[in-house]
């Protein structure tokens, strides 16, 4: 329906309020923008055409005559005509021509998805989904957003671009982003018409001799409305009568050009022209959503795909949400950190924000504000200074108009500081957020972001972003610790302020290597492992004073595997005998020892990286216990794909719960099991990467060595009772096995190898024997039917089991032995006499090993 | 713009096992907003492998205004023996036809034609596709869909028919399985205006 149909459904001037306030409000904001942007608003009255220059639809340069401007503006609504014949299909219309299509194509049931038919279906059903947003637009301006006419030209722009761009399809919100377009666009248009109004006669004497009116039929319509005005206008006014064109002011001369019907380009280059609102509303949309020449593009938002390029791996939007908190933390990092304790995270509430540019938070009136600073911004990239390596990844922060929607985000936040900070939860927390005042003062508000553009802009420069993906990281594992450790009494948080900026740039560099492995694909994954693995063997070789067998390092990941099966096939027969105050004693400790293996790796990995561990140990030992959860959960976080550190979330949680279970059954044991030195236990994962360095470490490893094997011992026990549990945790133990480096293996199989020692006496013969026992093969039958392929050449395996156990007892042995030369250290020494006890019966412990590995691999 | 598929004689199982393949791959839910079933589609049967609806169910799934009327071999007696339904501008009568002797003759069509007055009369029971254009009306066979036999011929394509109602003018596309190929064919009629008045 061409646009002069809608004319008589508009209502009379909109709302009256915008159509005749926008230019002083305009003026407003100039001032606050201040004047150097000036120079650059042209059209300063004319908003709609302000900003199509300023979002690349029209020519920017002052230069520019207003012949070009006609003449892109021209061509700007040929290539929408185009389109719009191009795409929008009548089914029915082919069909009464000559050429008749090929009909076992084009029939309404083809599956062809080329053929008219099924591109019509395709439309009609994007055409319902459109429609269903539409219709809820703007209830608030609805005599306006809610006429037949302005449906009808919203909907057929959004069905062209979305059709344009299939890979973006439509999404919610972009209604919202385009409906303020059109909207200057028809203010523009009545503004055009006051004009005409009050000047008529030099819109009409200019062509003297024709008659404006009959050969211009668009305006026809203004005309008749005007002349019955026309009386009353002149009479108050009195100065209606201008003789000339250039007696006008330059604003007004610029406005009669724009409209003259008869300059370039024709009737198609008037370029305030209610005929062709549609086609400027798609080109200035198109242009918003594309981002023409910029980094922020609006359509980029509606995606749930990271962009190609892209550093960080995330959706644009959660990107930009990032790079808001990012900007927040360096302006206000109290509140920052108030909104970090919450859990409460920026896309939460910034991807409503964004989206629709903050169309939600503010009346449309605000709103036409809010975009002239946006759009006035320019949204070409600023060319770093450094080398193109270091993409910090906040691409939002790359060119002025992004950071000014950062900024104006952060500036938000910032009017709701107060509030925000006297939240004690995230749902208010979010609630307030999401309900942003509506009377507030926008220049204010503008001023504030402003201010923050600039900041955003050098801050970018000079820091590196990775900080902020850390403290992402960190909030999503504060959340996992409160979970995690349901039965911990106390869980003091690691102080944010104590982690220093050189620790989130490991963190950085730990998170981007498992980015890098994630890209890699799984097999390519597995030979890196592998590479990492005996990479962290050889280090570990490097700084060992004793000589681990060889051929340990020959045996590689395979056989480990098998090894790692073997044992846990040892273990499940093991089990039967047991006593449960052990086993609920070990099974909490597993779940420590499954987080703080993580943590062995993260801190591993940071070994090889920087070569310094001390800030690790820093960032434990103050916070204890809890510290170490939390901060393994930080590692496994960083240093695992996202998709496994959810699993390991629930994972860790299934096992906790699990852990209270039995705390409720046993008291006795749980008290045991709390009263162990906690320190012990985290110095474990440090104590096994670097066992031959700190030999001080090592002592406690005695003392570790006995719990982690009942531990091991029983897990499987308990998960005879409760085989749900058992298969959480068995699958993470699995999983660990799967994904540990050598420290994680050689620690479990260390520990693994215990059970068989302390249950020896009914063990020793079922290890000979495999089904010796019900108990025993209805464990084993349990591990197979899990998917877990156990070997059967079990008598092939056993022999491994015990040469890689006498390979590791060596190991450990070796590790004592050194301890015992070196002797302790000062700081350790109260430990060692504790744990004195734990390492005579773990010496003993060794002993009955090694005769039992003996018996394997002589079998 | 309204599509309304008409199909019917499908007899299954008894004369035949399922729509044809090809045809069921063609309807899917979505497109179509009315369905005319002229009767005879017979019981239970397994249109989705081991899962056993009738063909009442499956037709249901493709579109849920649906129009059936009774066949000699249905026994469901909820089914009326005519129906009328106004679609657009156009009136359909819905028939099997078999009580219309002799069966298939355009003379005795045409009679139920006015009998109900209807622009578009849709009956059944030859198996064997056919249109006319009769006194400013359409009369439509759409055939079996299933191919099933009849008590007059063996010799049966699977057919139906699709029709286009879009203002005063319906596109009938007719549905033809030939030797495993789907044949698509078009007829257009255009209701004047005077025979809308004269109603």
């Amino acid at each position: 329906m061409p646009p002069a149909l809608m004319n008589p459904l508009m209502p009379p001037p909109p709302p009256p309020s915008v159509s005749v306030s926008a230019p002083p409000e305009l003026e407003g904001s100039d001032d606050v923008s201040g004047r150097s942007v000036t120079q650059k608003r042209r059209f300063g009255d004319l908003r709609g055409l302000q900003w199509r220059v300023d979002l690349g639809v029209l020519p920017s340069e002052s230069s520019t005559s207003i012949d070009d401007l006609r003449r892109v503006t021209a061509d700007c609504r040929r290539r929408y005509a185009n389109l719009r014949r191009r795409l929008l299909v009548e089914p029915h219309i082919p069909k009464d021509g000559s050429n008749s299509p090929d009909l076992t194509m084009d029939n309404p049931l083809s599956q062809n998805p080329d053929s008219t038919w099924s591109r019509f279906f395709r439309n009609a059903e994007l055409e319902r989904m459109v429609d269903q947003d539409l219709s809820r637009l703007y209830p608030e301006h609805g005599n306006y957003f809610q006429t037949p006419g302005c449906q009808g030209i919203l909907r057929r722009i959004l069905l062209l671009w979305c059709l344009r761009h299939p890979e973006c399809g439509y999404r919610q919100g972009m209604h919202e982003l385009l409906a303020p377009l059109l909207y200057v666009l028809q203010v523009d248009v009545e503004r055009l018409s006051e004009v005409r109004k009050l000047y008529e006669d030099i819109f009409t004497d200019k062509f003297d001799g024709l008659l404006y009116q009959e050969n211009d039929l668009s305006y026809s319509f203004d005309f008749r409305k005007s002349q019955d005005l026309l009386e009353d206008e002149i009479g108050s006014h009195g100065n209606a009568k201008v003789k000339s064109l250039d007696e006008l002011d330059p604003a007004l001369q610029t406005i009669v050009l724009l409209s003259d019907a008869y300059g370039a380009e024709g009737e198609l280059g008037i370029v305030l022209s209610e005929k062709f609102m549609e086609h400027d509303a798609y080109c200035m949309f198109d242009a918003l959503m594309s981002g023409v020449r910029g980094s922020v593009a609006m359509a980029d938002f509606f995606s749930s795909f990271p962009v190609a390029g892209s550093q960080t791996g995330l959706p644009p939007v959660i990107e930009a949400s990032t790079a808001l908190y990012h900007l927040l933390c360096l302006v206000d990092s109290s509140l920052y950190s108030h909104l970090l304790d919450l859990g409460v995270e920026p896309q939460y509430f910034s991807l409503r924000w964004l989206r629709v540019l903050f169309g939600r938070e503010f009346s449309l009136d605000n709103l036409l504000i809010i975009w002239d600073e946006i759009f006035a911004s320019d949204n070409s990239k600023v060319e770093k200074s450094v080398d193109d390596n270091i993409d910090w990844g906040l691409r939002i922060l790359h060119s002025p108009r992004g950071a000014f929607i950062a900024a104006m985000a952060v500036a938000m936040l910032l009017h709701l500081r107060s509030s925000l900070l006297a939240t004690e939860n995230p749902t208010t927390c979010l609630q307030r957020l999401l309900n942003f005042p509506e009377n507030i003062n926008i220049k204010k508000l503008l001023e504030k972001a402003k201010s923050l553009q600039a900041r955003a802009l050098s801050v970018d420069i000079s820091s590196p972003s990775p900080l902020i993906i850390g403290y992402h990281l960190q909030s999503k594992s504060v959340m996992t610790r409160s979970q995690t450790l349901p039965s911990e009494t106390v869980s003091p948080k690691t102080p944010v302020n104590l982690l220093t900026d050189s620790y989130w740039e490991e963190k950085w560099r730990v998170a981007h290597e498992a980015e890098e492995l994630k890209q890699d694909g799984i097999e390519q994954q597995i030979p890196t492992r592998k590479k990492g693995w005996t990479e962290k063997v050889k280090h570990t070789l490097r700084r060992a004073g004793s000589d681990p067998p060889p051929s340990r390092i020959k045996n590689g990941k395979k056989e480990s595997k098998v090894v790692r099966r073997n044992i846990l096939e040892a273990l499940h027969k093991a089990l039967g005998p047991e006593e449960e105050a052990e086993q609920m004693d070990c099974h909490e400790i597993l779940c420590k020892q499954e987080n703080i293996s993580e943590a062995a790796e993260g801190v591993q990995q940071n070994d090889n990286s920087k070569g310094d561990n001390s800030y690790s140990s820093d960032d434990r030992c103050p916070s204890g216990n809890t510290g170490i959860e939390e901060s393994s959960s930080v590692y496994s976080d960083s240093t695992s794909p996202p998709n496994e550190a959810n699993y390991h979330e629930i994972t860790s949680q299934g096992s906790s719960v699990a852990s209270n279970l039995y705390l409720d059954e046993c008291d006795e044991t749980a008290d045991t099991s709390l009263s162990d030195p906690p320190l012990p236990v985290s110095d474990h994962p440090e104590s096994i990467p670097e066992t031959s360095e700190s030999t001080d470490v090592d002592v406690d490893k005695s003392e570790n060595i006995p719990q982690m094997s009942g531990c091991n011992n029983n897990d499987p026990g308990n998960s005879a009772t409760h085989p749900k549990e058992k298969k959480q945790n068995k699958f993470q133990w699995f999983w660990k096995f799967g994904r540990n480096t050598v420290e994680g293996i050689s620690g479990k199989v260390g520990a693994a190898s215990e059970p068989t020692k302390s249950t020896s006496s009914c063990s020793n013969q079922s290890n000979s024997q495999p089904p010796v026992s019900s108990t025993t093969s209805e464990h084993f039958t349990s591990v197979s039917s899990k998917g877990d392929s156990v070997d059967q050449n079990v008598m092939g395996t056993l022999k491994n089991i015990g040469q890689s156990m006498l390979d590791h007892i060596q190991v450990i042995e070796s590790v004592f032995q050194q301890d015992r030369n070196q002797g302790v250290s000062v700081e350790n020494l109260s430990k060692n006499i504790l744990v004195g006890k734990g390492q005579v019966t773990a010496m003993a412990a060794l002993k009955e090993l090694r005769k039992i590995s003996n018996i394997l691999s002589e079998m | 713009m309204v599509l309304v598929l008409a199909l019917g004689d499908l007899h299954i199982p008894h004369r035949a096992p399922d729509l044809p393949a090809k045809f069921k791959s063609m309807l899917v839910p979505g497109k179509i907003q009315h369905i005319i079933c002229t009767g005879n589609l017979s019981i239970k049967v397994s249109l989705f492998l081991s899962n056993s609806i009738e063909v009442h169910d499956y037709l249901k799934t493709l579109c849920p205004d649906l129009h059936i009327t009774r066949g000699e071999y249905d026994e469901d007696t909820r089914y009326p023996e005519t129906k009328t339904l106004t679609i657009g501008q156009f009136k359909l009568g819905l028939c099997h036809g078999h009580q219309v002797i002799p069966w298939g003759d355009l003379d005795s069509l045409a009679m139920l034609q006015r009998q109900l007055d209807v622009d578009i009369l849709v009956t059944g029971h030859t198996h064997q596709f056919t249109a006319y254009k009769h006194e400013g009306g359409v009369v439509i066979n759409p055939g079996s869909a299933t191919g099933a036999y009849s008590s007059i011929t063996y010799d049966v394509n699977p057919s139906f028919v699709l029709m286009d109602i879009d203002g005063l003018r319906v596109v009938v596309y007719v549905y033809e399985l030939i030797d495993g190929e789907v044949k698509v064919d078009k007829i257009d009629f255009k209701k004047t205006a005077s025979i809308h008045t004269a109603h």
